[in-house]
């Protein structure tokens, strides 16, 4: 039977749907019998979408009017 | 390509959906220069958080944003089949990489990246203390949880980091980021599990006051 280990190892390709039948089925059943491994699986899952707010970006407003002038600049008489 | 005003005005950057997006580009592509400029706005921020995330420096970013916006005018009509906002994402991504490519970065080891740990039989250890997963869904973030992620991300080796942002934050597919890095998908597999794992340990560390 898969360790935690051997479990969290293969996380990605699991929620990628890249493992091979026999390793899902050993993963799952580490899963079925292993409620720390799920609560991991749901944090690792969870953490992109976490860290995708976390790091977003606002175009401050002073570039984005360099931006506009810089295309105007460039671009006009094309 | 725009109407010529003493001072240029911003315009207002509003998500727009992929309809949207595409009728835009169709006018854009048949020489409309306001759709290309509400195009802009729509992806302006996505493109210069990219571009800052990567080079890390707000100048950088700026240049990478306009080299960006400008290639994407001259290369408008060559855009068939694609979204504008996943292609200018790409381009700045390209951009903002070479830029950095010559860079000496100092680079943390990959054995420095933090994960869970386990105990002599593989069993985690510790356990899980919360299930932080639903905060995903959460409209605002803790500021200072916010601080956290970003302090992770900047400990992450740079390998890691970049395939991270391009991946888990930018949202690009395995094959954008093989042809975008040139590296294999194997690799780029590998070092997005250990850098999801290191973020993930970064936010459970926050969660349960580590």
């Amino acid at each position: 039977m898969f360790s935690c280990k051997d479990s969290i190892e293969k996380l990605l390709d699991f929620l990628d749907g890249k493992v091979p039948p026999e390793i899902e089925r050993r993963l799952e059943e580490h899963l079925s019998a292993c409620p720390p491994c799920v609560a991991f699986l749901k944090t690792y899952r969870a953490t992109p979408g976490i860290c995708r707010k976390a790091l977003a970006k606002k175009m401050p407003a002073e570039v984005a009017s360099k931006l506009t002038e810089f295309l105007h600049q460039k671009l006009k008489g094309r | 390509m725009v109407q010529e005003t003493p001072q240029a005005t911003v315009p207002q950057a509003t998500p727009a959906t992929i309809e949207e997006e595409s009728d835009l580009l169709e006018r854009a592509q048949s020489g409309e220069d306001s759709a290309f400029e509400a195009l802009v706005a729509a992806t302006r921020d996505r493109v210069y958080g990219i571009a800052l995330r990567i080079t890390r420096s707000d100048a950088d970013a700026a240049e990478v944003t306009q080299e960006t916006f400008l290639s994407a005018y001259q290369h408008l009509r060559e855009l068939r089949g694609s979204i504008f906002s996943a292609w200018v994402q790409r381009i700045a991504a390209n951009q903002a990489l070479m830029r950095v490519r010559h860079r000496k970065v100092a680079q943390a080891a990959e054995t420095e990246l933090n994960g869970p740990t386990f105990n002599e039989r593989g069993s985690l250890d510790p356990y899980p203390a919360s299930d932080w997963s639903r905060r995903a869904d959460e409209k605002a973030l803790d500021a200072e949880l916010a601080k956290a992620i970003e302090k992770a991300a900047e400990a992450l080796p740079e390998d890691y980091r970049r395939v991270f942002l391009l991946r888990d934050v930018e949202g690009l597919s395995y094959e954008e980021i093989t042809e975008i890095t040139g590296d294999s998908l194997g690799a780029i597999r590998s070092r997005l599990h250990r850098a999801r794992l290191a973020m993930r340990q970064a936010i459970d560390n926050f969660y349960n006051g580590v």
